[in-house]
Order: structure tokens, then sequence, then C-alpha cells
């Protein structure tokens, strides 16, 4: 045991030193073929989790009630104001009597763990399982009993959606800064999030957006309104303008 | 040992009195001010609790929680018993079913009692001494405090990795030193827990000293399981430079000293704890058996059969334990313990068709077809039904 602590110590010191490449990768995967024509579909919006922090100076994550507060409810405005450029009816997921809390959990740890699969094995090209090696393909799928739950019994897509933001505090900063002057890149800030669309009918995953560098500040309505248009980037189905048009 | 008699005498008399008030003026029965429905103030605690009932959420629809019957609002009752009704309001008890011989505490009253320690229990004073001491940690607000120590190391760590590296300075030892202090402190924290359980044992009548034998206990199973590897078992009362907790042996030294210096306790409530226990037994047997831990299983069956005898139940978990590891003596062992358990009064079918599986995998395809048999005549529609028609066709 004490061996083990000693190497990852190490392991965590030698990360806290090296400043994650930025490889290149693809950040969007939909389905070949696949369009949401608008006004065809209800989409569901399950939970979504939003975590909010700060980065101490040794990297240290120090969650935040109140930015975390703050931004799930600029996150859940945006996404109401986006639902225009989505196209489609969204509702917010409410298992009602159903009493299927727990099972809608279980998909959602779930679908965290095929997106993390999506950018591991298909976004970096050079990481593909021999079954993803072609282009055109995206097959990916949820499993097909989430569309059996009666509480998505109305609905026929079910949208994911992760955020997870570390702001850098000032001693992050400074110490940044200090290592740059020194030549060591150090990395203050992590924002990740994802976005995903299944298809209840066949539990497929038909579009997945991941970005592991989001911009737009969660804790203010206009970097939420930012950060939204980020993760629903090339949602299926979605005029080319409204793109354009998010700040 | 002048000091100490005084001491002894106030325990005793306190002992006879039982007198609420009295045990609160004890100095060593002190516990901290209670606020009621305690709400986070600062930045970081309020991060903290909010991170919590995430992760609450989690446990609360996890499945692995035993949500069956009235475990976990047992476990809560025991947990009231020993802390009183007015500071269990502030938890909520999660039983998972997790085959380790663990609990631990969210920051925001949240417990998580895993079912390797209800298995071991033996009594609800072994019980209650594990959960006061989680829910010591709660109450000394020790989530708050280890994440402060834990930011500060690795703050300091930051800095002097960056400055040593920019100045050439060698900062190895240094950077050991401060990682140490830290889990110097993680330790002085289990520490002040385990006093702190100690307290609730005592003011609530369960007896104190049985923390100690928690610990002895598991360090018994602990040579048990190193024996059935191949391995000497070997306990030192000096912790790791690196290590979380205590070793057991401290731990237990410890605890039992601090006992000796208070009141002797009531029941520790055995059989209570027994009967309460009974239901979810064959499945607390059934995890345990697939950690392919033959010592240390074996050790908490003969336990457990030190209390009960040995039952149908403890017959047939121990048939199975030896049918996965499956030597040809082992298999010999199963078949004659799978049979006692029957004259025991272990009544499932799925006994018949383990016996039948270890006969035939013991070359014995007579008995195994019979049994195997008595199983499908049982229980046609089983999962696994065709499969063992198979077996059966196959070996004739």
């Amino acid at each position: 045991m004490g061996q083990f602590r000693i190497v990852r110590g190490a392991v965590a010191f030698a990360a806290l030193l090296v400043c994650a490449p930025l490889a290149a990768q693809e950040k969007t995967g939909i389905k070949p073929g696949f369009a949401l024509r608008p006004g065809t579909a209800r989409i569901v919006l399950m939970r979504p989790t939003i975590l909010v922090g700060a980065q101490s100076i040794g990297g240290v994550n120090e969650p935040n009630a109140d930015w975390t507060r703050q931004a799930r409810e600029n996150i859940a405005l945006a996404l109401r104001q986006a639902q225009a450029n989505v196209g489609n009816a969204m509702v917010e997921y409410d298992e009602g009597a159903s009493g299927e809390g727990p099972l809608a959990t279980e998909y959602a740890q779930l679908f965290g763990a095929l997106a993390d699969s999506v950018i591991e094995y298909q976004f970096f090209a050079g990481n593909r399982l021999p079954t993803k090696k072609r282009n055109d393909s995206f097959e990916w799928s949820i499993g097909a009993d989430l569309g059996k739950l009666r509480s998505l019994a109305a609905a026929d897509y079910a949208l994911f959606i992760t955020t997870r933001d570390d702001y850098g505090s000032a001693g992050r900063k400074v110490l940044q800064m200090v290592a740059a002057m020194g030549g060591v890149g150090l990395k203050s800030g992590d924002h990740t999030g994802y976005a995903g669309l299944v298809d209840l009918r066949t539990g497929e995953l038909v579009w997945l957006n991941a970005d592991r560098q989001m911009g737009g500040d969660v804790r203010t309505a206009e970097g939420a309104s930012k950060r939204v248009s980020q993760l629903l980037e090339g949602f299926p189905g979605k005029s080319s303008a409204a793109v354009n048009g998010a700040p | 040992m002048r000091r100490l008699f005084p001491i002894v005498m106030t325990a005793l008399t306190m002992a006879v009195t039982m007198a609420g008030p009295t045990i609160a003026a004890d100095p060593t029965l002190s516990l901290p001010t209670y606020t009621p429905a305690y709400e986070p103030r600062t930045v970081d605690e309020r991060g903290l609790w909010m991170e919590a009932d995430e992760e609450e959420r989690l446990l609360r629809d996890s499945p692995l929680r035993i949500r069956e019957g009235k475990l976990e609002q047992y476990v809560r009752d025991v947990l009231c018993r020993e802390v009183g009704a007015e500071r269990c309001q502030s938890v909520r008890v999660y039983v998972m079913e997790v085959p380790e011989f663990n609990a631990s505490m969210l920051p925001n009253g949240c417990m998580r009692v895993l079912t390797g320690l209800l298995l071991r229990a033996r009594s609800e004073a072994e019980l209650a001494s594990v959960l006061g001491h989680e829910f010591g940690h709660f109450e000394l607000r020790h989530g708050l405090t280890g994440f402060k120590a834990e930011r500060r190391t690795k703050d300091r760590t930051a800095w002097l990795a960056i400055l040593g590296a920019m100045s050439r300075t060698d900062i190895t030892d240094t950077r050991i030193s401060l990682l140490a202090s830290f889990y110097r402190f993680t330790r002085d924290q289990e520490a002040a827990a385990d006093q702190m359980g100690l307290r609730y044992m005592a003011t609530s009548g369960y007896p104190a000293r049985t923390a100690a034998e928690v610990w002895r206990q598991a360090m018994a199973e602990q040579d048990a399981s190193e024996i059935g590897h191949g391995r000497t078992p070997r306990h030192s009362y000096v912790s790791g430079y690196f290590d979380t907790h205590p070793t057991n042996l401290n731990r237990a030294m410890a605890l039992e000293a601090a006992a000796a210096r208070m009141p002797g306790g009531g029941e520790a409530r055995a059989d209570e704890y027994r009967a309460a226990i009974a239901p979810y037994l064959p499945r607390l047997l059934a995890a345990q058996i697939k950690t392919y831990d033959v010592g240390a299983t074996d050790f908490i069956l003969a336990s457990l059969a030190a209390q009960s005898g040995w039952t149908g139940e403890l017959l047939f978990a121990r048939a199975e334990l030896y049918r996965a590891r499956g030597n040809p003596r082992d298999l010999q062992m199963a078949s004659i313990w799978f049979r006692d358990a029957r004259a025991a009064g272990y009544a499932a079918p799925e006994l018949d068709r383990d016996l039948g599986l270890t006969l035939l995998r013991n070359g014995q395809a007579d008995e195994a077809r019979k049994a195997l048999n008595a199983y499908l005549a049982a229980r046609p529609d089983a999962s696994d039904a065709t499969m063992i028609q198979t077996l059966v066709a196959t070996e004739q």
C-alpha cells in the first residue's frame, strides 16, 4: 500500500509539470445519414450533470456551491432559449410517479461511460478500435431498454448534457506565470463538456459533441449561453444560421 | 495508578446509577456541541456539501443498495440508539452490497455501510463501534479539515516543485516530509474519530470495550487470510509513512486503553443483532464467497458458527466456498457439507444443482445426475435449466 502511494504521488507530480498535449482530435460524431427535421420529434433533456469549482494552486478541485447553482440556472435558461434553434420540442425529464429515478440515474452514468468510450476510441483517430476504423461509421448504443422507461414513453430522443468546470484560482495563475518564466507549461483551469442525443426507439447514440476545452463562463448568463451553443454545435437538424447566430 | 483510581471509582459509581447528566459531566465522555439541522457556512464547506449531495444521489439510486426489507432502517436505529435520537436526525444510512469490512461518511451526513461490515459484526455493539467512528468524522467536520489539509499539502508541493525545478534544487526530501505530515494528519483524524466513537458508545450504554474487539477480530481474520494465501501473518504497531489509518493493532490498543477508563456499559445486544441480520445472511454470505478468499471466509464462517452453531445456511456457504476453489479434496468436502446442509434443514433446490455439479466434477456421475434431476424437477423454469439438462444428457 505504501509503495503504491509513492508511485501514485510521483505520477501526480509528473502530471503537474507536464501540460496535457492538445492532440488533434475530433469533437463531433454523428450517425451517417441521420437528420432531424424540425418539428418532427420530442426530445427529453435528462437531468444535466453540472459541477463548477475552482482549481487550487496544487490542482486540487475546490467544489463551489454558489457557482454550481448559478451555472445550473444559467444553463437551464440558455437551453430553453436554444430550443428555437434546435427546432424541436424539448422538455425536461420528469420521472413523475413512475419510480424510475434510480434507472434514469443508472442510464445517466452509463451515458457518461459511453461518451468517454466514444471520445477515447472514435474521436482520437489514432486510437480507434478495429471495429471503429472506418471514417464513415458511428455505431454506438446505450441499449434499447432506455426507451422502455415509462417516464420516457412520449419521447423520441433523450438529450444528455454534462459539464465540468474548474476555474484556476488566483494562486494557480500566479504559479502558472512563475512556471512559465522557468519554461514549464502548466495548465490553469479545466473546462470539459459533452452533449449527446440517443434515439429512444433503438438506443443508438445518433450524435455526440464532446470538448475538453470548452469556452463560456457558465457562472454568467451570457457565458452559459455561449457554452450551450458550443455544446449543441453540430446538433443534427439545427439550421446553420442558428450556429452562427449564437454569441 | 494513583490518578486512575478515582476515575475508576467514578466510573463504577456511574455504572451503578446510570444517570445521564452525571456521565456527560465526565470530561472523558464529553461530546461535541450539537447543532440541529446544521447548514454549512464557508465557501469550502458549502462546496463539499454540494458535492456530497450529488454523490448521495448516486448512492440513493445505486443498484448495489439493499432496499429490501428494513435493513437500512435497522442500521440507522442502532446508530440512533448510540448517538441519541436528536443527533442522528442529520444522518441517512445507505447499505451497499459490497463484501468488504468498511463504512464511510460524506461531509453532509450521508453514511454508507458495506454489507461486509454487517456480515462480520457479531452484535449491535460491534456495529455501533464502527458507526460511531464514522459519525465522529461527521460531527468533528473531518471532511472539511481533511480537504483543507490535502489542499495545503498539494499547494505547497506545487510551489516546491516549480521553484525547485527553476533553481535546480533537489526538493525530494522536503516533498516527502510534506506528504508524510499529511498522512500523519489523516491518521490523527482516524484516531480522534475512534475516541469519539468510543464516547458515543459509553454514553449510550453499549459496552465500550467492544470497539477494540472489532479490531482484534479484524486482525485475526487478516491472519487467516494471509495463511490461506500461503503467506506469513504480521502485525505492526507503528504505521507506515504513507498510511491513511493507524494500524489495526495500534487502534485496538488505543481503544482498549481508553475503554478501560470508561463505564463498563450494558448489553452488546448480540441476539437482537443476529435476528435482524438473519433474513439477509444468505445474500451477505453469497457476496463474501465471491471474494475467493478462502482463509478469511472460512474464518468468518467459523466465527458465525461459534455463535449460532453450524446451521444449514453456514454449511451451504462453506460448501460453496470450497466448491469454488475446486481441488479434488475441496470437492469431496463440499459434497459432504452440501448433504450436511440439507440434513440441517437447508431447503433451497439450488443446493441440489450445486451438489450435482460438484459430484460431476468429482467423477460421481450417477449421484450427480440424481441431484441435478432433483433440481430440474423443483425448478423446471430456471434460467439455467437448459444447460443443466444438457449436462444430465451428456453424462448418460
